[in-house]
């Protein structure tokens, strides 16, 4: 269609970003190799580096070669810490290790902050050691440019020599092919695993020194989803195993990156062509990963969410069952007694916790790890940006719903035969492309039919809707749409229970835990994978629809992907596959960072903090609290029951023994009553 | 039941000249047998012999580069592995691995949801017939649950079970899935000794209630020949012996493929053919277990 032109300058710019996404990819790989991690804070921990230096050559003065060596060394140890932090993880279901390292990636941000740490002067460039700059084309090639160019490949060749030829390097790679056997002939593995993570708090540390004097501020968030993707995708390209190709391939996505700046005017096709070229390298790349991963790999990067928990104990259901129903009366009456803003911030909570809910089906349920969730609510908010006060509103939901199953069954195709790692990136690819492509064009022209299509924000900046009514009630109030959104909620736990209790939940569980004895049995595979896109999709979509709805006035920003973090986030937080967990996951990550107000840092230490403690130390989280409460409850209320029996009884002890069997056998004499 | 019309009763499993290589490995080469409607067919050999792929190739979970599988004389070349099912082919796997989160309850509900699949959209409005569909499943598999004595077992999860306990449910599972033609890859596979010979008169009576073909791949030799009608022996890829068990008992290519040229192997229960000769002498096995 056009000619790509590539000059010089715009290929050796694209190589020097692309040294960064190779140095972050290469300590992806290295630490997925040795615990099968996927380290999100990887880059976060580097940024400590660079601030650091900042403060030590700015504030303190020192040289530069010195407060280099010391800030890296800092990265070096908080890689080392968090190993040790996380070790115990390293036998959990993937998923959950997934999300400890996006609280670790905010805790670390939150250390950024800390007074010895912060420089004074936070716009203050980190500093370069020597001034030579060169002029290639028009353009001027920094002292930080070249720094980076003559370091980068450096810094690679020495890890490389390293993994080759010393003893750290041959026992990170015995225990990336087979950590067990590595155990057994003498490899100490924990040792070799912290100098992993050492190397890589080294390797972030570079990068981000390196990328730090093209910034204005050293004090970024390195968690941005883009990098992240970039460096994912070169780490995938991989394999998730081989340095050398990650690395190479890291180049190979700053240069794309670069070209498509060059070659294409609007942002939004740069994205749709970043999302094409990601999908289909992934695509070409599948089949040597599967071929390269051990057969482990699969096993490895499973669940542990227990999904049903059936209960035989006749009281036990009924407790529970009037507790949800306490719950609801309760939430129903809050409304009432919060002010506007609060009841704004109830309505977020209970539309969160569908988000959530719709996670769990597809996460929890079906193993399938989304990290672009609010990619598809971005969609079904869309859908009532468009058709906001035209259609009905149960109407517009369905709808909202049925186009986002729609789209949620296209991003899970490529799934069905990809292993998990690889939907990980390609949802958080399509998030991205949602907010940055279709949300920020309004509209565009479909090449060849020279037809305009109005799919993205009417207006990106900020898009205005207002609240619809329902059955000619106005939901216009705070407090009328608290109460809807609460309805809503009460809906689809109520959908979603039917489907953990009757029939649904078990075919996408079967199919995630065997999927080939699935297949010998009878159940169509593939349909069932389908089917959890398609109902984690239709309840995204018609809850991104009321968050619209709810927030009113919004722009592309408020579709950030990083929201799908979050998401995930609350999901494990309230245990995986668990409905009341993902609720109260909702309430414990949306409601209590606005309850405690603007304080940032407060904010980041309740959820990076609260995250990994969660993890750590609750490993059934919220869900699996509420459980074993209800249990001791119920142990409670038979105990009094018993007592109570007893003292009615009174007189003849033969009586007394033939009311009130004790507890656990009375709980085995009534296996059937909670069936009906 | 199934719904698409197939006619009820044991099938006939004819295999014609199956081959598929791996790798260059020829892994199975040119094997053909014929399990006649009902019958007990026994595939034996050693380890790697094939014995496990030719029944992944029936099940359709391999694709066989030659040869066909045809079930009462059709051929299942287009058959996707869920769709054998429907017709009527069940396999259960050496591992037994079931679904590991999963109740023994929902383990067992899966097999009803195969016969009758209710749309998501009925069971999410509770539609009088998704109700009734559920309900009707719940009783099938209670009276399975009840007969094969799983009730302590109802809701735990089968990761939670023993090895024995998920063959038991895995057997349960066979019979509400109502084969035609059954495939056992080691059912004694993981099982203790005294167990194992309490498989006999349990498979026996499978094969009574369910009213089945059954293809049974086993490495316990004298169970094969104690409960098959016909015998397989592969060695390498190939068939170097068929016929009824006395006929195979007696072949010399037999003996020398798999059996170890010892006798003793014959009557000797159990992976280890070096038994004593006391146990050699012993009858096989017929009332061990009843």
């Amino acid at each position: 269609m056009f000619a790509i032109a590539a000059p010089n300058f715009v290929l050796l710019q694209g190589v020097i970003i692309g040294l960064g996404y190779g140095l972050l990819a290469v300590g992806l790989v290295l630490i997925y190799r040795t615990n099968r991690v996927l380290n999100f804070a990887q880059g976060q921990v580097g940024v400590i580096a660079a601030v650091f230096l900042v403060k030590l050559t700015a504030d303190f003065k020192f040289e530069y070669w010195f407060a280099l060596v010391l800030s890296i060394s800092l990265a070096a140890g908080v890689g080392a810490l968090s190993e040790l932090v996380l070790r115990r993880l390293f036998n959990r279901p993937r998923v959950l290790v997934m999300v400890a390292t996006i609280g670790l990636s905010q805790v670390l941000l939150a250390l950024t902050a800390l007074p010895f740490i912060r420089p004074h002067n936070l716009y203050k460039p980190v500093p370069v050691p020597f001034d030579l700059s060169f002029t290639l084309g028009s353009v001027i090639f920094t002292p930080g440019e070249v720094l980076t160019l003559i370091v980068a490949p450096s810094v690679a060749i020495a890890l490389a020599v390293a993994v080759r030829s010393t003893s750290w390097g041959l026992n990170m790679r015995a225990m990336s092919e087979n950590a067990d056997s590595a155990r057994l002939s003498g490899v100490w593995i924990r040792r070799t695993s912290t100098l992993t993570w050492t190397v890589a708090g080294a390797l972030s540390a570079f990068t981000a020194i390196l990328n730090a004097p093209g910034q204005t501020s050293a004090l970024t968030e390195v968690l941005s989803p883009d990098l992240l993707l970039f460096a994912l995708t070169a780490a995938l390209v991989g394999a998730m195993i081989n340095l050398t190709v990650a690395f190479v391939a890291g180049i190979g996505v700053g240069v794309l990156y670069e070209l498509l700046q060059w070659n294409v005017s609007s942002t939004a096709n740069q994205q749709l062509a970043l999302f094409i070229v990601l999908l289909v390298v992934l695509v070409i790349r599948v089949r040597a990963i599967r071929k390269d991963s051990r057969s482990g790999e699969r096993s490895t990067w499973q669940y542990g969410a227990t999904t049903v928990r059936a209960t035989v104990d006749s009281l036990r259901s009924r407790i529970s069952v009037s507790g949800m129903w306490l719950a609801a009366l309760g939430a129903a009456i809050l409304p009432l007694i919060l002010n506007v803003g609060n009841n704004y911030l109830f309505s977020q909570v209970c539309i969160y916790a569908v988000i959530a809910l719709s996670l769990t089906i597809l996460t929890g349920w079906a193993g399938q790890v989304s990290l672009g969730q609010f990619g598809l609510v971005a969609v079904g908010a869309l859908v009532a940006a468009h058709l906001g006060g035209s259609v009905p509103l149960p109407l517009l939901l369905l709808f909202a719903g049925a186009v986002t199953a729609l789209v949620a069954i296209i991003v899970g195709l490529p799934a069905l035969r990809m292993p998990g790692l690889f939907l990980a990136v390609t949802t958080l690819g399509f998030a991205i492309f949602m907010q940055e492509a279709v949300l920020a064009t309004p509209c565009w022209t479909v090449p060849g039919l020279h037809k305009t299509l109005c799919t993205g924000l009417p207006n990106p900046a900020s898009t205005l809707i207002g609240r619809p009514s329902l059955f000619g009630l106005g939901l216009h109030s705070d407090r009328s749409f608290a109460w809807f959104s609460l309805a809503i909620l009460l809906l689809s736990i109520f959908a979603v229970r039917i489907w953990r209790d009757k029939g649904v939940a078990r075919r996408l569980v079967a199919v995630r835990d065997n999927e080939l004895g699935a297949a010998a049995m009878g159940i169509p595979v593939l349909r069932t994978k389908l089917m959890a896109f398609g109902l984690s999709g239709f309840m995204a979509g018609y809850a991104g629809a009321c968050l619209a709805f709810s927030t009113q006035r919004f722009s592309t920003a408020t579709f950030d992907p990083t929201i799908s973090f979050i998401i995930i986030s609350m999901v494990v937080i309230g245990g995986l596959g668990s409905i009341a967990g993902a609720v109260l996951g909702a309430l414990y990550l949306e409601g209590l960072p606005a309850l405690f107000g603007a304080n940032p840092t407060i904010q980041f230490l309740t959820s990076g903090l609260g995250l990994i403690a969660f993890i750590l130390y609750l490993p059934g989280g919220l869900g699996e609290l509420l459980h074993r409460s209800a249990d001791a409850l119920t142990i409670g209320v038979r105990v009094v029951q018993d007592r109570l029996a007893a003292r009615r009884a009174g007189g003849p002890p033969g009586l007394g023994a033939d009311v009130a069997p004790a507890g656990p056998e009375r709980a085995t004499l009534v296996p059937k009553a909670v069936e009906s | 039941m199934s719904g698409s019309g197939s006619p009820a009763g044991p099938a006939r499993l004819t295999v014609e000249n199956l081959g598929v290589t791996f790798g260059g490995v020829r892994a199975v080469d040119d094997v053909s047998f014929t399990a006649e409607p009902g019958a007990i067919l026994g595939l034996i050999g050693a380890n790697g012999s094939g014995k496990t792929t030719t029944l992944d190739m029936v099940s359709g979970l391999v694709t066989p580069r030659q040869g066909t599988v045809r079930l009462d004389g059709t051929d299942l070349a287009e058959y996707l592995p869920e769709e054998r099912q429907r017709i009527g082919i069940v396999r259960s796997f050496q591992d037994c691995r079931l679904y590991p989160e999963l109740s023994v309850l929902d383990v067992l509900l899966l097999c009803e949801d195969v016969k009758a699949e209710v749309a998501v959209l009925s069971t999410t409005l509770r539609l009088p017939w998704a109700r009734r569909a559920e309900k009707r499943k719940r009783a099938a598999v209670d009276e399975v649950i009840g007969a094969f004595g799983l009730d302590r077992f109802r809701y735990h999860r089968t990761a939670e079970l023993s090895t024995g306990t998920r063959r038991v449910v895995d057997l349960a599972s066979i019979i509400l899935a109502a084969p035609r033609l059954l495939l056992l890859d080691e059912p004694t596979a993981g099982i203790a000794q005294r167990e194992a010979e309490a498989f006999i008169p349990l498979l026996r009576r499978l094969h009574q209630v369910a009213d089945t073909t059954i293809v049974l791949v086993e490495h316990d030799v004298p169970l094969v020949f104690e409960l098959c009608t016909s015998v397989v022996v592969m060695e390498l890829g190939r068939v170097v012996a068929e016929g009824p068990p006395e006929v195979v008992r007696a072949d010399p290519r037999a003996l020398a493929a798999y059996l170890g040229a010892s006798d003793e192997a014959l009557f000797a229960s159990g992976p280890t053919g070096s038994s004593s000769a006391g146990r050699s002498e012993r009858p096989p096995m017929s009332a061990q277990g009843e």
